[in-house]
């Protein structure tokens, strides 16, 4: 972490570590106990605050935001859930590192997940030496979140096996963590002020309704939304796959009206609406902003190292073959007739060029 | 002299109380209001003493356009506060604004929508800088839940921004200038009195550039043109109705939410809210416990402290309440965050609390408000026909007074005025059914419905005849069929040539045929039939089966494609074709000859489907198209084929296959030389084939197949077996199965 340049992708604590400390010092409100910015500070370094040149972090309602803090200031976890690619993960670091300055208490569930990797395990040369002891205890997220009471993230927690989920329950609901292997004292690690839990689940992968309704209960559930409105999401389109490009040593800039062609064809396919309100068939794949933003990303690569321009819509219709269709035949003829009966009849170069390219599709 | 501007958003408590407090203080000589003029002289009308929610009516007519129109109040509407408020202090209170009916009205519902909301940019930028989820929430926060203090120099710098911003369309530019026109001149007649002028928000700002000075002389109301036809009445509204505009015509949401703010003030009206909520939640059985309502409390205290409200606001409840009682995930988002309808397929919860915020609340009029022609006409019919009562009613549609019931019972039905409910009758041109059971239920939403027909004419049959004329022009085709039936049931046989001219084109550009059979089974049948409707032989009728046959020519020409199930209402559409061509070829534009040519081709079009193929067939057939039958069987008789083909046979020539023993026979000889598994493969399309005789026909060809066979025994029982046949085709297939395994082994 010392040199953060060789970092790919630093955690929000540290990318916005001026922000926050700026945020910190003109914070007079009042903080709920154990958290380092008020309510109105969190808030402001997430929804953004130009003035104070705080950025805009996340794309969405603000209300979802004001909801999601005050949830964690009472004693319920906050569950967000949504479609992949809704930015679910990024809210959570996000608000993870306004609330308590550290957003890397973070387990990740999937079907291997332990309890282990929950709650603490053994140094086991240690505990064969000396024995249970504070120094062999190994501690895991949770424990050390409740210990130094900070926020802990636990990312696609539906993933996890239900039992493994379960061992929340006592967690959440008393506070505090038996270690039966130590005596005294530190057997027993109670919650400090400031621990929670943000959860996060996709409604794609296993449903949310494989959690038991125990578990459901300690949690509020927020669900993220995909971007409501096409400027919004080309905006944010744009900046971030430029930011992507000039990582990658890209020399130029990505086409505005390519990406407008861009994020229209991923909204129309997620919503199965078209713009003018007609309705078509939608895509089973994930279609979500953060898919969009790897495929301007992919085209301003193939623009860039293959002919030294920015990308055109033919090098999108190859991304899309990729992303949209995935290996979905289904999928991959309702991607055709779209480009052949939908990109045909809209106005623009960048619309027509994209109908020309229909037949680079695959199959 | 002094004008004082009162800028608000039209329903807006907030701005309502402002309106009142003003008017009381300065007690001002003119009170100018945001309204339709032309209803001045009827101000009294609007005073009588109503139930808000009411609204005034408005419809109109010429020749190029027809238009209607909501000017909505409600207790707490600013303008309705500034009417009853500038009464009681002894100005004189006038409505200032275009009628409705004046062009720069057009295309817009409800009068009171916000002006603003055609102005997203600015509103967009100003909830970004807010952190609002839109303008309503904006709205809330900035004007219903903060203090009153300072609430007018707030609206006015609110306005200021919008406006200034924004640039203006035509029709704002020209209702301001004519409201401008009423204020100069009060401020000449007022002298040394004040005026106040009550109107929406975004354009005080305009109003205050254009009214400076003054002018006497009272400007001139628009009359509407000679030849156009409209009046205003009043409705009882409901706050559903109010709620319901969308897009540019909607105003402020949650009427019911803001109707307590009024009456209770924010925290009364958070109070109610949840109790709406639970109690709405409870009565459809969903659990809501205690400890849900602890955490809703707790959350929406926490969202008003960070919002900086006093007392938690619309939607800091709202969020309080989603994120207590939902814990699954929404597949949209709640409505309050995002302006807009809910959509099919919301939680139980979010539905309840939209209800709750609309709330039911109906208005009433004063007994003693005028009402338009056609609502005296109505009740004066019903009266006359004994169907003023309630409950069911039974009619015999061949008994004259039974006729003219019924028709008195559609019209009313075709207007959509609610609770006359038909539970029986005929269904379709040619049914034999000649009574009808209908059920009446008086309502209180009856007497609004029938002011808002007014629209369409002053009696009931002139009424109906308009809003059919009106749905022929916008019907999609599959319901075009039942439009015309309507209009039939109702007795309205005289359409115009334009709409004729209008059905004809559409019928022209459908391209699914089974569509355009449905139309020309209906029709065909009202046109052949219906002297009990008087439709036989319409004229109209006869345009749309002329129109319909050549497009169904048209397109079985271009249909093809493999061997496939046969396609029922493809083939009753080819049967309805036959029945035009052979019973009303007199209106036809494209004649017997011609619809045999096109057939044939079809029927010997490898291309073309099975069963289309066969139903082709049939058509000649039945015409008299002389074509070898026995011969085209014997073209068709693949395993694969033959069961589609005879469904399109049998669809539309039964009564030629029935007359014709050669068939028949060649039928039977085909089956029995079916291997046991060809037999199988075509036994599915031939038992469908074979449904389309009634039992009784069946029964005679398996009669005439045993005689020809030359074994006795009953028809009858050859054709009522005890075994489900699907069992039989089952154990034939395993039988079949089993002699192949016994084959392979060589033990057969």
């Amino acid at each position: 972490m010392s040199d953060n340049k060789k970092v790919q992708r630093p955690p929000a604590e540290v990318r916005f570590a001026d922000e926050l400390a700026r945020l910190r010092e003109s914070d007079t409100a009042h903080r709920p106990p154990g958290w380092a910015l008020s309510l109105q500070g969190a808030r402001r370094f997430i929804v953004g605050d130009p003035r104070a040149g705080i950025t805009r972090k996340f794309v969405g309602d603000p209300s979802l935001i004001d909801r999601a803090l005050v949830t964690l200031a009472t004693t319920r976890g906050l569950m967000l859930v949504g479609e992949p690619g809704t930015a679910k993960s990024l809210l959570s670091e996000l608000i993870a590192a306004a609330v308590c300055g550290e957003s890397t208490l973070t387990i990740q569930g999937g079907a291997a997940t332990t309890e282990d990797q929950i709650k603490y395990s053994w140094n086991y040369a240690l505990l064969v030496a000396e024995g249970p002891s504070p120094r062999s205890l190994v501690p895991a997220p949770m424990l050390r979140g409740m210990a130094e009471g900070k926020v802990v993230r636990f990312e696609e927690i539906t993933r996890c096996p239900l039992e493994v989920q379960d061992c929340m329950l006592s967690l959440l609901s008393e506070r505090v963590v038996a270690i039966p292997e130590l005596t005294g004292p530190d057997g027993m690690v109670f919650a400090n002020d400031g621990f929670t839990v943000i959860a996060t689940a996709n409604t794609r992968d296993r449903g949310v309704n494989e959690m038991s309704a125990a578990l459901k209960r300690r949690f509020n559930f927020e669900t993220v939304f995909p971007i409501a409105d096409l400027a919004t999401e080309l905006d944010l389109v744009e900046q971030e796959s430029r930011t992507l490009l000039e990582r990658s040593g890209v020399g130029v800039q990505p086409r505005r009206d390519v990406l407008e062609v861009l994020v229209t064809t991923f909204r129309e396919l997620r919503d199965g609406v078209t713009s003018s309100g007609q309705p078509m068939d939608r895509l089973t794949t994930v279609m979500s902003t953060a898919e969009a933003v790897s495929v301007a990303h992919a085209v301003g690569l193939r623009g860039w190292f293959l002919r030294g321009e920015a990308g055109t819509p033919a090098d999108l219709v190859e991304c899309l073959a990729g992303t949209a269709a995935k290996d979905n035949p289904d999928d991959l003829a309702r991607l055709r007739r779209y480009l052949e009966q939908q990109a045909s009849r809209r106005k623009g170069a960048q619309w027509q060029a994209l109908h020309q390219a229909r037949h680079l599709l695959p199959g | 002299m002094a004008t004082t501007f009162v800028g608000g958003r039209h329903h807006s408590p907030a701005c309502a109380r402002l309106v009142a407090e003003t008017i009381e203080a300065l007690r001002p000589a003119h009170v100018l209001v945001e309204g339709p003029v032309d209803m001045n002289d009827r101000l009294d009308e609007l005073l009588l003493g109503h139930e808000p929610p009411i609204a005034v009516y408005t419809y109109y007519r010429d020749e190029e356009r027809s238009h209607a129109s909501w000017t909505p109040f409600c207790d707490y509407s600013p303008e309705w506060v500034a009417l009853a408020a500038g009464r009681a202090c002894g100005a004189r209170v006038r409505f200032i604004d275009l009628p409705a009916w004046h062009p720069a009205f057009t295309g817009r519902g409800n009068r009171y929508a916000d002006a603003e909301a055609r102005y997203t940019e600015v509103t967009g930028r100003l909830c970004r800088e807010f952190a609002v989820d839109n303008t309503d929430v904006l709205w809330d926060h900035l004007f219903e839940v903060e203090p009153a203090d300072g609430l007018a120099d707030r609206l006015t710098a609110y306005f200021d921004l919008l406006r200034g911003e924004a640039t203006t369309e035509h029709a704002d530019v020209e209702r301001e200038a004519y409201m401008a026109s009423w204020v100069r001149a009060a401020q000449a007649d007022a002298g040394d009195r004040p005026v106040v002028v009550v109107t929406g928000g975004f354009h005080t700002p305009a109003l205050r550039v254009l009214a400076a000075g003054a002018e006497p002389g009272w400007p001139e109301v628009p009359r509407p043109p000679q030849d156009a036809v409209g009046a205003s009445y009043l409705v009882p509204y409901s706050f559903r109705r109010l709620d319901a505009f969308t897009g540019y015509q909607s105003g402020m949401p949650s009427p019911e939410y803001y109707q307590h703010l009024w009456e209770d003030g924010v925290a009364g009206a958070a109070e109610a809210l949840v109790a709406s909520v639970v109690g709405r939640l409870r009565g459809r059985r969903q659990p809501v416990s205690t400890a849900d309502l602890i955490a809703a409390r707790t959350l929406a205290q926490g969202l008003a402290r960070l919002r900086g409200h006093a007392d938690p606001s619309r939607t800091d409840v709202l969020d309080g309440l989603v994120g207590a009682l939902v814990s699954e995930d929404l597949s949209q988002p709640p409505p309050w965050t995002v302006r807009g309808p809910l959509r099919p397929g919301a939680h139980p919860a979010v539905v309840e609390m939209v209800a709750a915020l609309s709330g039911d609340r109906v208005g009433a009029l004063h007994p003693d408000t005028p009402a338009p022609p056609l609502v005296a006409a109505v009740t004066a019919e019903l009266l006359a026909l004994g169907l003023d009562g309630s409950g069911e009613v039974d009619l015999d549609l061949a008994d004259d007074l039974g006729l003219r019931r019924g028709r008195t019972l559609h019209r009313l039905r075709v207007l959509g005025i609610v609770g006359f409910d038909r539970l029986a009758g005929p269904t379709g041109g040619g049914d034999p059914v000649f009574t009808e059971r209908w059920r009446l239920t008086p309502s209180d939403r009856r007497l609004p419905a029938l002011i808002e027909a007014a629209v369409h004419g002053a009696t009931l049959e002139e009424a109906a005849g308009a809003a059919l004329r009106g749905r022929v022009e916008d019907a999609p085709v599959d319901r075009l069929a039942e439009v015309l039936f309507d209009a039939a049931l109702c007795g309205v046989t005289a359409l115009s040539d334009d709409v004729v001219t209008a059905l004809t084109t559409r019928v022209g550009a459908v391209a699914d045929v089974a569509e355009l059979g449905r139309v020309l089974v209906v029709v065909v049948g009202l046109w052949r039939y219906d002297g009990l409707f008087g439709t036989a032989g319409s004229p109209v009728l006869g345009a749309v089966i002329s129109g319909a046959v050549t497009r169904v020519l048209w397109l079985v020409e271009g249909l093809h494609g493999g061997p496939a199930p046969a396609d029922h209402r493809r083939l009753l559409a080819l049967s309805a074709t036959r029945d035009a061509v052979r019973h009303a070829e007199s209106v036809l534009a494209t004649g017997r000859g011609e619809a045999v040519a096109v057939l044939g081709r079809v029927a010997a079009d490898p291309q073309a489907p099975p069963d289309l193929r066969g139903a082709a067939f049939g058509f000649c057939w039945s015409l008299g198209g002389g074509a070898d039958v026995v011969r085209a069987v014997r073209g068709m008789s693949g395993p694969r084929t033959i069961g589609d083909w005879l469904a399109g046979l049998f669809a539309v020539a039964r009564e030629e296959v029935l007359s014709a023993d050669a068939v028949i026979m060649l039928l039977d000889e085909l089956v029995h030389a079916l291997s046991e598994e060809d037999f199988l493969v075509a036994l599915p399309a031939l038992r469908q084939a074979f449904a389309y005789f009634p039992p009784a026909e069946r029964e005679t060809i398996a009669k005439r197949v045993l005689v020809a066979r030359g074994t006795g025994g009953s028809a009858r029982e050859l054709l009522r077996i005890d075994v489900d046949p699907v069992v039989v085709a089952e154990g034939m297939a395993l039988e079949a199965k089993v002699d192949a395994v016994l084959a392979r082994e060589g033990l057969a």
